[in-house]
């Protein structure tokens, strides 16, 4: 018997591959989309630890302090004197390769190159640091040459035999002695320590001291000598303590990417339940034979069951293959979103965990059992010899409406709850996914009552049977409905999202850089920030002819709460304040406090974090120790997650004893052409110092940029749940449509012809992506309104307006529409083909 | 090693260079693949632009006693038998490598430009303990971490170092630290200085321009302290220094040597290396000198000494079957000796494998019983592949 029924059941599945293959490939979608982000996911993470071995290897302490860098003797009697093997000096910085040379300008932004770290060594102080110079085993690497020929260096392969790099106004050519051979130290370059300091001219500076201290006592007291001898300004630390702070900053951005995923992953959960519910129906018939030949309910649940694990299985190996190949593309993008919001990652490589795929499998395991358990439990009911009625199956559906009506209500209600009652960024996930799980629900009732508004709308027999027939067959178009409804929502959502947001960002950046010009050492832009600009330089754009204001910058950084916060000491022109919108704090009393009262100023995603509010007050570790500032404002900014900390220049002056200053900005007079005044600056003080004189809209546009750079991956991640829905109603559509060719026969028998049932068909698939996209649009903005409200707020701390592009909307809309439309043309062919009285024949 | 034919030096030099590139020294003395590989650093064309020994010159001190830069390699060489005060018996050998990578400057405003790369070797044999530890650094001569000095003359490599004391060189402080083993010593020469070969020049082949300057110091009153395993405590003993500098190339024929520093008890001193061929003849350029106790200075030929392995010795850890003691022979001098490790296991497992290690000597000087101790050195005997 067993054999027998199984054979029974699967014979079903084999007749109809269409529906077969459409169910796979949505499970197999599901899953690959949650795989390829997870892959992402761990491979950005994996790079980062790895990036963070290189340059700080294997060291369990470094040294590291002072803006120009530690002194190399330092280095000298930790190694001599005090005797210490473990230590390994570091010159690193960043180098561009492929700039080109010619002078920027707005007109001509130029190629701004590739960044690359470079790590200068000491290859005899390595061997217990460097994990990854094991990988370099390559013979051929010729230690001599690395020492001793000028520009020596390992490089990746990619990079070629030579190369001509940038550092700030430095440029030297590179020549390889030796490779980097693995695929994952693409963006770095590893020269002799001497090289380096020559590169970025540091000759007797040392960026870092690394150290491998044992982890007991002796090592706290090996820690207390190198202490002792330390000058003031310069730490001791683990690096462990460094890193972790550094991974935890991107744990946000990781957490927004999987919930994306999983959004994938729930509309190939509706698949599957529409696939196995369709299947079970389909078979109702043989269902109640077998019961009456003897097979007995549990046999027919799990050989459902059975059925879906298979169908499971097959998109779950089809999916890892697809997210195998997904993630290796979605790697890239993470990886330069990393980059650009995060830290450069040298390591960029694509790390296949077994985790990862583990994970992706037994969710794609789980959610088929879970969409299966219903319909398994629909065909164990069907009672012996009788026929499962689908009128009966229709009508306890009906009958189940108000139910599951009220069960979407309640998850709704509980979804607000949650979102109004908590404040962790992973209650704001839940509470996002109970929300849409609850508008899914409501999506049959909804449809019933399109239905009913329609019926009294429209004229014509099709038109009415079509819709009609809808919301009779409520089992099947329900749900189908409910799943294209949720992809679309989500693809709205996540568009209206992240056009909010870059309008926000756009508002922001054009109020911010809103001086003329903008003024910074050569040095800065290429990662540097320890250059500062020439006092002369200042004094010269102060007095040169043409300039109405000048604002001045130095950047510094604190921690605070374990996160770098970026300490902006300034100077502003009075347009410079306009530029700077507050959130909190009247902005007259609180410029004229910031002027006069050692007061500051605080960004919006450091006053979230910190439940900081303008009348707060904040504690700053100074040079002169901890010292408390009164918080007079928060203001908008975008610049930085981790936050910003506004302040008088004087205030920070007295408080760092730093009288340097990073940038200038600088305001003309009305009247003034600024290319020419950008050609006298650059002769007068250009000749100083290199300088970058950049105008606001090439400032604006970088920023832009670097902002469309970053939402790439979530775009594609939109682009993949619009694929997924896009399958999902061609395969949920074609197989309703399939299975009622016996009733597409009757109406052709009964005298319609093969166009009028096929204008029937369009107009029922038409219908239902109407309703899909139609439902798409309120349930998008409400997920629209939780990302930006909810989600940005708790994960990054600043709130954004919220703006709908029209366009996001109609689109979700037609994308329905066009899906529905493609799902019926399948069906109309093969009705098209087939006489009515075969396919009357055939049931 | 300062016993050492040129071409053989050069040839042992590339060989540690290269295989640096395959071995580094972990803090816990274990082997890992290192890290830069380093491959002909030294290649056999790139004598050109070295400074070469053709004749013999008068040699200065103190000034001979600091580095020769133009010449390719350098080495200070102390070997030394020591007791403790409870009559422990303790071997040393402490050795700086210098090696020049290039003969012309590095060009750069960096300070650690350099083109001279020291490498140290150390090593102690505790031998009640039956121990023998041993330990290899490097580092370029830039930012103080290595080099020389001539007045007062130093040699440094980080914290081991040989540091003179006055104008003329000595006493000498040698001074190494690794782990848990602390050395600090005074030597004071007991004899003169011995130039080796002609006034100094010591020829390793025919070809002009193919030898070293070596002198050595055969014997060296010793005291000092020694920290082992966290206990301190006063040593005394005998040490061999040797001092050579040279820029020569390998001979293709050579596959080994072997060298005896031995001190005997009669106030004789011996030093002899034999180098192997590899077509197993031995070859004319061994050499040695028999010191008396008054300073005076015998050289040996080759022909002037008879060698022979007694039984053998494989390493358990590398495999390598090195000579367990030997009888040694010089007819010219009535002298008849058996040289015995004090520990049969004083392999250097270093980037470069050998055997050196301190020895006992017991043997016949004119028919009367004479007793000794001394350093021996063996060289590539990997075992057959």
């Amino acid at each position: 018997m067993k054999p027998l029924l199984w054979r029974s059941m699967l014979r079903h599945l084999t007749r109809h591959p269409w529906q077969l293959g459409l169910s796979v490939l949505g499970i197999a979608l599901g899953v690959a989309v949650v795989l390829a982000v997870d892959l992402a996911n761990a491979s950005a993470r994996a790079s980062f630890m790895l990036s963070m071995e290189q340059v700080a290897g294997r060291a369990t302490h470094q040294i590291s302090g002072g803006r120009q860098g530690i002194p190399e003797t330092l280095y000298t009697r930790l190694r001599v004197d005090l005797g210490l093997r473990d230590v390994a000096p570091v010159v690193s910085a960043y180098v561009t390769v492929g700039a080109d040379n010619a002078p920027r300008s707005d007109d001509h932004p130029g190629d701004r190159g590739e960044l690359y770290q470079v790590l200068g060594v000491d290859p005899f102080a390595e061997a217990p640091f460097l994990g990854y110079l094991d990988e370099l085993s390559e013979a051929g690497v010729d230690l001599n040459a690395f020492l001793t020929r000028s520009g020596a260096a390992l490089l990746s392969r990619t990079l070629g035999r030579s190369v001509e790099v940038a550092a700030g106004s430095t440029r030297m050519t590179l020549h390889a002695v030796g490779w980097l051979q693995s695929p994952a130290l693409q963006h770095l370059i590893v020269t002799d320590i001497g090289t380096a300091q020559d590169l970025f001219g540091k000759a007797g500076r040392l960026d870092r001291i690394d150290l491998i201290l044992p982890e007991d006592a002796q090592g706290e007291r090996l820690a207390q000598s190198i202490r002792a001898l330390l000058p003031d300004g310069f730490k001791l630390e683990r690096t462990a303590t460094r890193n972790q702070a550094t991974v935890d900053l991107s744990a946000a951005f990781s957490l927004n990417l999987t919930a994306m995923s999983l959004l994938a992953l729930v509309v190939g959960m509706f698949l599957i339940y529409n696939t196995m519910t369709f299947s079970v129906v389909q078979r109702r018939g043989l269902l109640g034979m077998l019961r009456a030949l003897g097979a007995d309910r549990r046999e027919l649940f799990s050989v459902v069951l059975g059925e879906a694990l298979l169908l499971g299985l097959a998109g779950i190996l089809l999916g890892a293959l697809l997210g195998l190949w997904i993630g290796s593309g979605l790697v890239h993008l993470v990886t330069r979103a990393v980059n650009d919001l995060y830290f450069t990652l040298n390591v960029r490589e694509y790390f296949v965990t077994p985790l990862s795929l583990l994970k992706a499998g037994g969710m794609g395991l789980l959610v088929t059992l879970i969409a299966a358990w219903l319909p398994a439990r629909e065909a164990a009911a069907a009672p012996p010899g009788a026929v499962l009625s689908r009128a009966a199956l229709e009508a306890r559906w009906r009958a189940a409406l108000p139910r599951l009506s009220l069960f979407g209500l309640l998850l709704l209600l509980l979804g607000f709850v949650l979102l109004g009652f908590s404040s962790g960024l992973l209650a704001g996930f839940v509470g996002l996914f109970l929300l849409i799980l609850g508008c899914a629900l409501l999506t049959p009732v909804f449809m019933v009552a399109l239905v009913r508004v329609n019926q009294g709308l429209i004229r014509g027999l099709p038109a009415r049977m079509a819709t009609r027939d809808v919301a009779r067959h409520l089992s099947r178009t329900g749900v189908a409905v409910a799943a294209l409804m949720v992809a679309f929502a989500a693809t709205v959502g996540v568009g209206v999202m992240i056009d909010s947001f870059r309008g926000g960002v756009a508002i922001w950046i054009t109020d911010l850089v809103n001086a003329d010009l903008y003024i910074a050492p050569i040095a800065l832009e290429s990662g540097d920030d320890t250059q500062t600009l020439n006092p002369a330089v200042v004094a010269g754009l102060r007095t040169a002819s043409g300039v109405a204001a000048v604002s001045v910058y130095r950047r510094n950084s604190v921690e605070i709460g374990g996160r770098p916060v970026t300490l902006l000491a300034v100077e502003l022109a009075p347009r410079a304040k306009t530029g700077y919108r507050l959130v909190e704090g009247d902005p007259e009393t609180a410029w004229r406090a910031f002027e006069q009262a050692s007061a500051v100023m605080i960004s919006e995603p450091l006053a979230y974090r910190q439940g900081l509010r303008a009348g707060s007050r904040i504690t700053l570790p100074t040079a002169h120790g901890n010292r408390t500032f009164p918080v007079v404002g928060v203001f908008l900014d975008y610049g930085s997650e981790h936050g910003r900390i506004l302040m008088q220049r004087g205030t920070y002056q007295d408080a760092w004893d730093d009288k340097a200053i990073s940038t200038a900005a600088l305001y003309a007079l009305p009247g003034v052409d600024l290319a020419r005044l950008r050609e006298e600056l650059l002769s007068c003080v250009g000749a100083v110092q290199p300088l970058w004189l950049r105008s606001n809209r090439d400032i604006r546009k970088f920023t832009l940029t670097v902002f469309d750079r970053t939402f790439t991956v979530t775009r594609v991640l939109r682009l993949l749940a619009i694929l997924v829905a896009f399958v999902g109603v061609v395969s949920a559509l074609m197989a309703l449509q399939l299975e009622r060719a016996r009733e597409f026969a009757i109406l052709r028998a009964t005298g319609m012809t093969a166009g009028e049932v096929g204008w029937l068909v369009s107009l029922q698939t038409g219908f239902m992506g109407f309703a899909a996209g139609l439902m798409a649009i309120p349930v998008g903005l409400l997920l629209a309104a939780v990302l930006i409200f909810v989600i940005n707020r708790r994960a990054f701390g600043w709130t954004l307006p919220f703006q709908v592009d029209p366009w996001i909307l109609a689109e979700a809309v037609l994308l329905a529409i066009i899906a529905a439309l493609l799902a019926g043309l399948y069906p109309l062919w093969r009705m098209a083909r087939t006489p009515p009285a075969q396919a009357l024949r055939s049931e | 090693m300062g016993k050492l034919s040129g071409s053989v030096v050069t040839g042992f030099v590339a060989y540690l260079l290269i295989a640096v590139a395959l071995v580094g020294i972990q803090p816990d003395g274990k082997s890992v693949r290192q890290v830069i590989p380093v491959s002909a650093a030294l290649n056999e064309d790139s004598l050109q632009g070295y400074a070469r020994a053709y004749q013999p010159r008068p040699l200065v001190f103190p000034e001979d006693h600091g580095a020769h830069p133009d010449f390719r390699t350098e080495w200070w060489y102390a070997t030394g038998n020591l007791a403790a005060e409870d009559g422990r018996r303790f071997g040393y050998q402490l050795t700086l490598f210098r090696i020049a990578l290039s003969p012309n400057a590095v060009s750069g405003a960096s300070a650690w430009h350099s083109r001279q790369l020291y490498m140290g070797h150390f090593a102690l044999t505790d031998v009640a303990g039956g121990q023998h530890r041993a330990f290899e650094r490097f580092s370029r001569a830039a930012v103080g971490l290595a080099g020389t000095r001539a007045r007062p003359w130093k040699v440094w490599l980080e914290d081991w170092s040989f540091t003179g004391t006055d104008e003329g060189g000595f006493p000498l402080r040698v001074r190494a630290r690794e782990q848990d083993i602390s050395l600090d010593l005074t030597l004071e020469p007991l004899k003169p200085l011995v130039l080796q070969g002609d006034r100094g020049l010591s020829r390793k082949s025919d070809e002009p321009g193919n030898a070293s300057f070596y002198y050595s110091y055969t014997r060296l009153n010793t005291r000092g302290t020694l920290e082992i395993e966290g206990r301190n405590q006063a040593v005394q003993g005998q040490s061999w220094l040797d001092r050579e500098w040279s820029t020569s190339a390998l001979g293709d024929e050579q596959s080994g040597w072997d060298w005896f520093a031995l001190q005997l008890d009669d106030g004789r001193d011996l030093m002899f290396y034999r180098l192997r061929r590899r077509d197993g003849s031995p070859d004319p350029h061994s050499n040695g000198v028999l010191v008396a106790a008054d300073g005076s200075v015998r050289h040996l030929g080759s022909q002037d000494v008879r060698l022979d392995s007694l039984g053998s010795w494989t390493s358990p850890e590398t495999g390598d079957r090195y000579p367990a003691r030997w009888r040694l022979r010089v007819p010219r001098a009535d002298l008849d000796l058996t040289v015995t490790p004090r520990v049969a296991d004083q392999e250097m497992r270093l980037s470069v494998r050998y055997w050196e290690g301190a020895v006992a000597v017991a043997g016949q000087a004119a028919g009367q019983p004479v007793a000794g101790q001394g350093y021996l050195e063996m060289t590539r005997y990997e075992a057959p592949f």
